[in-house]
């Protein structure tokens, strides 16, 4: 190990227990909470292999009056739950590693969907996050009942084996509901004065540690800061002064900023915030505090870290992302392999899964997250290749170059190859916008892998910058088995989702319409005044229209989808919208394109046909006709309407499948964008997967992965049976 | 026509890496093999030849190496050519560039080449000789250099360019036999197919040892050679500082470094 770390390798006291380093994997979602065990315990584990000294559940409801689905937190309801993690603490343990649980209870935040209980919260109010969603104002009665759901959570932890109890007040869950002025309003003695604010929660971590206190590790998760001024907490006043009150109940403190509704001022999106974003609030803590210090804020990098540390900021480096792009992160430091680290780039799509509520979290970066229990994908182990065939991939960009890295990792000899002069693909175009040039995290990776690679094995080669293949090319190219990966277009002539036919007047060749790919290659001047039409509902259009407002040009977006909508379960909305006030960019919502000339295009509003229905005959709209329609000018109109998989090539070597066998081709497949657009995520995950059961009959197709369900005839609550049984 | 198309195997270094104890090499552990950059656009020059004049021109590379130099006659054989041949045994071992050039000649007058095709020069040594000296212990003509060529099979010569200083090119005709040595960046070239790798693995390499091409022990390995390699080292550096503090004391310091260098 190279000694200027060392400092991130020493280990440190926290109450009873002793954290190995300084490496700490911070609550965080996956999907998996208590109902899928097997997830929960690969996933956690995986990290302690990896390295990192400590681990932890997801945000861990204390009680069904905190239930937030189809958002999946953990449980810590029963015995069943305890049984359940107890699996995840286990596997944990065997890496040496001390494992954490969050207790939560989420006041009107949670909106009870399943549990259908209600809430309750220091005063009545609806939830700025769920807005439909109101709390009951505790009385005294209430605030010893929901203080005892925590002490007894706290006592199952400790029989599930968790050797670190939290009270999670971070993101505006209950006891910073108490703190806070935004949300208590109340004039007894838990409200008014910051003493009074924090007697709830000072009580709950007293309590806490009273019963578990002597075998745990009592921690917080304080947001220091709400960053909404005198509205909520500020670091330098009650922030700091609720860290003394409370510095001797705990045993560690995890400190962060913001609140649920916003909390993509923690999770900050590489869009918006650098490494270490939250340092200027979380500095001030280790000031009044007497306890060890952690924080988080997308650390990748161990110089930082170290300065962190050496600065005497943060004892502890906390890290959620960090952790998922690459669970080895920790040990690729020990072992001087920082150019192996596989660096989150900060897109949030891990986060976009918990904000949809429901699907296991994916990576971006990472194509095993997840998928380690289920499909028993490590991330860093591979099996060996079961054959001799060779594999030919076409395109390099994520889905390609992730599908030859994996490949090559297996063992197999893989030829990659792209017209282009560098590894990459689409996210050479994406990088380049603004705000995400840390996308490029995601080639960087595979770049350097790829090189590594391919210096093992004299037959395999990365043919960049290479002349394009074409069907002949393809067929007598030797491969035994060919993986098309040739990405995806924007389309040129205003298909999208909403109509999904061209557009009349649209076309890409003209000179005053352009793609984004257009764009890219700055292969044509852009006007002054530039409409956007979008039909998109990621990042192209939004990040666009940043780019060339910037640029000076003044930039609508006519939009027929909810502009940036997938950007909301990324974080990344709502100062992307601030952004736009900033740069003057107009919305025009909800329309759609009937036709487009020189310098024109008509739109119509998307709901501008009659409300009613009715059966007019063939031929008739059952709507009485749409006459919205207005013309607005432009000098340039970029097309962001949709896009489609690049399959000349796939379909050409399909329509020859007669000739494979003649040319010992045993197989062709299509992954990525080119098998269907898809987030860059799920392209990665298509090349990875293809890649690790490339020998199965038909690769093209995934195996079965192993479903962790609820399984008729198997009860674990006290007393409960399988049978169908009715209270008469 | 026969092209003949001596390649080498150049020592690629790790990052980090030892000078051996001898401190006249570098330790082998830290050392990969590649194909000489140069080489792969000389091999190129020679397949365009072949193509463009099908059936009248051979080309055949050739290396001057052990068993492990064969990866890179391989690597050439696997985008076109029938045959290659390596010249090698344990008297070969600490040629100079010369010395070497003697077993290429002899090579090229035992094939009837009438034209070698050299690189310009090694990543690895940078000579930038052996080409050179193979046409001079020939008595053939050469151009160092080569940016550009054209072959006319009618009358048998070459009409080659080359980049001079400040844009000026020159336009030069050799005729046949000759010796060029090749520049980067004269063609683009390809990459093997795995078939062409496939196929290349049952293609002949032939084995010559000095002796099959008449060249006298006392005319290689270290008694050979002119050129001795006395010592490898690796130079001083100078030093590097991290800057640290608040950006007014990074700038302060960066002013004093400014000033010492300036000798103020
Ligand atoms: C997928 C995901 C889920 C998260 N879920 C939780 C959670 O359950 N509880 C919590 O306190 N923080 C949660 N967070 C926030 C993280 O703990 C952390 O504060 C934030 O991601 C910033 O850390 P990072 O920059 O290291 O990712 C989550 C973060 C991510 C990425
Ligand atoms: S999904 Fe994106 S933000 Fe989340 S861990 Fe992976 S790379 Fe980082």
């Amino acid at each position: 190990m190279d000694s200027k770390y060392a400092t991130l390798f020493e280990p440190i006291k926290i109450g009873p227990k002793t954290l190995k380093n300084r490496f700490y994997q911070v609550p965080h979602c996956i999907g998996a909470g208590s109902d899928k065990p097997g997830f929960q315990a690969a996933h956690r584990s995986m990290k302690a292999e990896g390295g990192w000294g400590g681990i932890n559940t997801e945000y861990c409801s204390i009680h069904p009056e905190s239930d937030d689905t189809n958002r999946v937190s953990a449980r810590i309801w029963d015995e069943g739950d305890v049984r359940n993690l107890k699996a995840m603490t286990d596997e944990v343990h065997k890496y040496g590693a001390l494992v954490g649980v969050e207790l939560w209870y989420g006041g009107p935040h949670a909106p009870c969907l399943e549990s259908r209980q209600t809430p309750r919260g220091p005063s009545q109010y609806a939830s700025d996050f769920e807005t439909q969603s109101y709390c009951k104002e505790m009385d005294l009665d209430d605030i010893k009942m929901v203080q005892q759901f925590y002490v007894d959570a706290a006592l199952r932890a400790r029989d599930a084996g968790f050797d670190i109890v939290y009270v999670y007040g971070a993101h505006a869950y209950l006891p910073l509901q108490f703190l806070s002025p935004f949300y208590n309003k109340r004039t007894d003695g838990y409200g008014g004065s910051l003493e009074n604010r924090a007697r709830f929660w000072l009580e709950t971590l007293e309590k806490v540690r009273g019963a578990v206190g002597s075998d745990c590790a009592i921690a917080t998760r304080f947001a220091v800061d709400s960053l909404s001024g005198q509205e909520g907490i500020q670091v330098e006043d009650d922030g700091m002064r609720f860290v003394e009150l409370a510095d001797p109940l705990v045993d560690v403190w995890d400190v962060n900023v913001g609140v649920i509704a916003e909390w993509g001022e923690d999770a900050g999106p590489s869009r918006f915030h650098r490494m270490g974003h939250q340092l200027p609030w979380q500095r001030f803590i280790k000031l009044v505090s007497k306890k060890p210090v952690l924080g988080v804020g997308r650390f990748t990098d161990p110089e930082k870290m170290v300065e962190v540390i050496r600065a005497g900021q943060l004892d502890i480096i906390g890290a959620a992302r960090p952790s998922i792009a690459d669970p080895f992160l920790p040990n690729k430091i020990k072992e001087g392999r920082v150019d192996d680290i596989r660096t989150c780039i900060g897109c949030n799509v891990c986060i976009s899964r918990w904000e949809i509520g429901g699907p296991p979290m994916v990576c971006t970066q990472n194509a095993t997250a997840g998928e380690e229990y289920r499909r028993g994908w490590h991330p860093e182990k591979f099996e060996p290749k079961k054959s001799d065939d060779t594999i030919l991939v076409v395109g390099a960009g994520p889905s390609g170059s992730e599908c030859a890295r994996v490949l090559m990792e297996r063992g197999y000899t893989v030829h990659l190859v792209d017209q282009a002069d560098k590894i990459g693909g689409y996210v050479n175009n994406v990088a380049s916008l603004p705000g995400l040039g840390e996308w490029g995290y995601h080639r960087d990776y595979r770049e350097t892998q790829l090189n590594k690679l391919v210096k093992k094995n004299r037959d395999s080669q990365i043919a960049l910058g290479a002349k394009p293949l074409d069907v002949d090319g393809i067929l007598g190219y030797g491969a035994d088995k060919v993986v098309i990966a040739t990405g995806a277009h924007w389309n040129r002539d205003g298909n999208s989702a909403l109509t999904h036919a061209p557009i009349p007047g649209i076309n890409a060749d003209l000179p005053y319409m352009v793609t984004p790919e257009q764009i890219f290659a700055g292969s044509k001047p852009i006007g002054k005044r530039v409409l956007i039409l979008n039909a998109d509902p990621y990042y192209m259009a939004p990040s666009l229209a940043h780019k060339l407002a910037e640029a000076g040009h003044e930039v609508k977006v006519a939009t027929g989808v909810d502009l940036g909508r997938y950007m909301h379960f990324t974080l990344e909305y709502p100062n992307i919208r601030r952004l736009f006030n900033e740069l003057n960019i107009e919305i025009i919502s909800d329309v759609w394109a009937s036709r487009a000339e020189e310098g024109r295009i008509e739109l119509y509003d998307v709901w501008g046909d009659g409300h009613k229905i009715q059966f007019n005959g063939v031929g008739q709209s059952p709507r009485t006709e749409n006459r919205t329609h207005k013309w607005h000018e432009f000098d340039t109109l970029v097309l962001v309407t949709g896009r489609s998989s690049n399959v000349s090539l796939f379909r050409g070597i399909k329509e020859r499948q007669s000739e494979w066998a003649s040319n010992d081709i045993k197989g062709v497949y299509l992954i990525g964008d080119a098998l269907a657009p898809k987030l860059i995520a799920d392209a990665t995950f298509d090349g990875h997967r293809i890649a690790r059961e490339i020998e199965e009959a038909n690769p093209q197709y995934p195996q079965p992965y192993r479903r962790e369900v609820a399984v008729w005839g198997v009860a674990h609550m006290p007393g409960a049976t399988s049978e169908i049984r009715y209270r008469l | 026509m026969k092209i003949l198309v001596p390649v080498k195997q150049v020592e690629i270094l790790d990052e980090d890496f030892d000078v051996q104890d001898d401190g006249r090499s570098i330790d082998p552990d830290c050392i990969e093999f590649e194909l000489n950059e140069w080489d792969d656009y000389s091999w190129e020059t020679a397949l365009q030849l072949m193509e463009k004049h099908e059936g009248t021109v051979e080309a055949v590379p050739m290396t001057v190496g052990d068993e492990s130099a064969d990866d890179g006659l391989r690597k050439c054989l696997a985008k076109g050519g029938e045959r290659a041949i390596r010249v090698w045994d344990d008297s070969v071992a600490g040629s100079d560039p010369i010395a070497i050039a003697r077993l290429i000649a002899a090579a090229a007058k035992k094939e009837d080449a009438q034209l070698v095709l050299a690189g310009t020069q090694s990543t690895d040594q940078a000579h930038g000789q052996t080409g050179i000296a193979v046409a001079a212990l020939l008595g053939w003509p050469h151009v160092a250099v080569v940016s550009a060529l054209d072959y006319s099979a009618a009358d048998g010569k070459l009409t080659v360019r080359r980049e001079l200083e400040g844009g000026v090119e020159e336009e030069i005709e050799v005729a046949l036999p000759a010796v060029l040595t090749i520049q980067l960046g004269i063609n683009e070239p390809r990459y093997a197919s795995l078939r062409g790798i496939k196929q290349a693995k049952t293609k002949t390499v032939d084995l010559l040892s000095p002796a099959d091409l008449g060249v006298s022990t006392d005319q290689l390995g270290e008694t050979g050679s002119a050129a001795r390699v006395r010592r490898m080292y690796i130079p001083e550096r100078s030093k590097a500082e991290l800057i640290t503090g608040t950006p007014p004391e990074q700038v302060k310091r960066l002013i004093e470094i400014v000033n010492e260098l300036k000798g103020a």
